[in-house]
């Protein structure tokens, strides 16, 4: 079924509120031509037309450029619900609660090192994939509760795995103080006990990369990147965790929504107001959860930096630039409302001046990082002002996959891709040439098509490109 | 009995199909081992059993097969073999056996309610989809 979304802007196309009964406020996505045409195709938009029937929304529901078909909300949705009544809905943010991208910036130049096919093999050997039991943090109970509660900043103080200055460069310092312990049940505390340090499987990675190309230079100065240099950038989240404190609460929801009056198209898009018990008890353990996903990156950052000193040398510096959420729900205000923005598949973007950024950002804006496919190139970006009144201050989270796992392994083997990612100059390290298949480029929206409209909306700028030389898939 | 893999961009989507109902929910264990495991290695060890509940029939498909995952993540082991004892519209009684694998393939997250459908063919069979996040 093709939409008939109309355009209102340069990349901004809207589907008006009447287009179904059941439709609270309209949808909005930000696309070109050929990226509308894709989305198009899968079922991203009926399922963000599905996200504009929920209770308390404001303004518009809105689908990002790297929009794709998910479950519940699209992969790229965003929407926010007025407080206090107004709704939360876990299947808005993923089971995946804070799946997040780090970047850290080395002080050393690409060109300098002679040994990344060592660096990728030793990072390969000290980051945990699969079920072995090496290379993770295994907490006690009262532990986890620290971390549930305090996110980074325990694992900095209490384990020493990190610097002070790190929780200056972390979305909401890694620790959000909604947080609470006590709604994070006793199966999501068990399938995290000993998850902390972990990739995880899917499309999470760990990539080496040298920045190849500087656009602002003022914004790149503010953050630190140097054309030339190396930089590791982590995807990952709250593993078993946050997936299991996800399934609980929807679980919970879909019981009680009705008791709120609250009908749903999609049983998915369970929900509960934000004021009700069951609103408020997935809120703190949501919060919990993203505290955990903020200390397993603490956790992964420890080890690549304790790879680089051992392949690189002792006195090499591997500093946070930023780390930011792209699976969460955060109580914000945008144009004068207190909301409750839902981003599922996307990334805060706050323009200059926001008091929520660290110090030495405030004047350029937050940091929005858009990792390419795999063997691509991806984007530092910073948050423009523009962004709260086009997007709920918010931008893309990545490329936006284009191709299911099967069409992508029907489209080329892992073999060859493995040969061609060589050729690049690119080191692979991946279990299977299956799973290296499945998140093959063409299985990827064009990232530069992506970030080209994000700066055409002008809610974040580009500041520097990253070009990948090292892969870990998780 | 069968089990297939539907397109879906982002997840994974499954088509089952089995004789009977008990059938379907056994196989989805196979599917979930599968996806888990390019091969799965012969079920040793004791035999595990599993009690699980549910609102309804098709939230318990989703509950069972968050069961697996959740007994796969904290027990380190891939469930090749489940044998359904009881099950009605909200419980399954069953027991599992499984392996410790060497490597995992797709590591899944959670089961969703996402177009969750059971039905059951004017033949008598029964066919489920099922979106997996992995």
């Amino acid at each position: 079924m093709e939409f008939p979304l109309k355009r209102v802007d340069d990349v901004i196309w809207e589907l008006p509120r009447w287009h179904r009964g059941d439709m609270r406020v309209p949808v909005r996505v930000l696309a070109d031509e050929s990226l509308l045409a894709q989305v198009q195709r899968d079922r991203s938009l009926a399922q963000l037309v599905n996200v504009a029937t929920l209770p308390g929304l404001v303004r518009f529901a809105m689908g990002m450029p790297d929009m794709h078909e998910g479950y519940g909300f699209p992969v790229g949705g965003v929407a926010a619900t007025l407080l206090p009544d107004g709704v939360v809905s876990p299947g808005g943010i993923g089971f995946d609660i804070n799946c997040g991208v780090r970047l850290l910036a080395a002080d050393v130049p690409r060109a300098g090192v002679d040994s990344i096919e060592r660096l990728v093999h030793e990072l390969s050997r000290s980051i945990p994939t699969g079920y072995g039991r090496h290379g993770r943090l295994e907490l006690s109970g009262d532990e986890m509760d620290r971390v549930l509660s305090e996110g980074c900043s325990w694992i900095v103080r209490a384990r020493g795995l990190g610097r002070e200055e790190d929780l200056d460069h972390i979305e909401s310092r890694g620790s959000l103080t909604d947080a609470s312990a006590a709604t994070v049940s006793e199966r999501a505390k068990q399938r995290g006990h000993d998850q902390l340090g972990t990739l995880g499987g899917g499309n999470h990675f760990l990539e080496v990369q040298a920045i190849d190309e500087v656009f602002d230079t003022a914004a790149a100065e503010a953050l630190g990147l140097r054309r030339g240099d190396l930089t590791v950038l982590l995807h990952t989240g709250s593993r078993g965790l946050g997936h299991q404190v996800c399934t609980d609460h929807v679980r919970i929801m879909d019981a009680v929504h009705s008791r709120y009056g609250i009908q749903l198209p999609d049983r998915q898009l369970a929900c509960a107001p934000l004021s009700s018990r069951e609103g408020r008890d997935y809120f703190g353990a949501m919060c919990a959860a993203a505290n955990f996903a903020w200390a397993n990156r603490q956790v992964l950052t420890h080890t690549v930096r304790s790879v680089f000193t051992r392949i690189l040398g002792r006195g090499t510096e591997l500093r946070v630039v930023y780390d930011v959420a792209h699976n969460i729900a955060k109580i914000e205000t945008v144009v004068g409302q207190r909301v409750c923005v839902h981003r599922k598949g996307a990334t805060r973007a706050f323009g200059p001046g926001s008091s929520d950024l660290p110090a030495a950002y405030r004047d350029v804006g937050q940091p929005v990082f858009v990792p390419g496919s795999m063997g691509t190139a991806s984007f530092v970006m910073v948050g423009l002002e523009a962004s709260s009144e086009v997007s709920f201050g918010s931008a893309c989270h990545g490329a936006g996959r284009a191709l299911s796992r099967s069409a992508a392994k029907h489209r080329v083997t892992g073999a060859a891709l493995r040969r061609e990612l060589e050729a690049a100059g690119i080191v692979v390290r991946c279990a299977s040439n299956e799973e290296l298949a499945e998140e093959a480029p063409v299985a990827y929206k064009d990232v530069e098509r992506v970030v080209d409209v994000v700066a055409r909306a002008g809610i974040a700028k580009r500041v520097v490109r990253l070009k990948p030389i090292g892969v870990l898939k998780g | 009995m069968s089990r297939a893999l539907e397109e879906h961009t982002g997840e994974v989507r499954l088509r089952l199909q089995a004789d009977s109902l008990p059938g379907l929910f056994e196989e989805a264990a196979l599917a979930v081992a599968e996806l888990m495991c390019a091969e799965c290695s012969e079920p040793g060890g004791g035999a595990l059993p599993v009690r699980v509940g549910a609102r309804d029939r098709e939230a318990l498909l989703a509950a069972w097969v968050d069961e697996l995952v959740f007994l796969s993540e904290t027990r380190k082991r891939v469930w090749s073999e489940a044998r359904v004892e009881h099950l009605t519209d909200t419980e399954i009684v069953a027991t599992l056996r499984g392996f410790e694998p060497v490597a995992l393939r797709t590591q899944i997250k959670a089961a969703t309610l996402h177009d969750l459908r059971i039905a059951e063919t004017a033949a008598g069979s029964f066919e489920a989809t099922l979106v997996l996040d992995v």
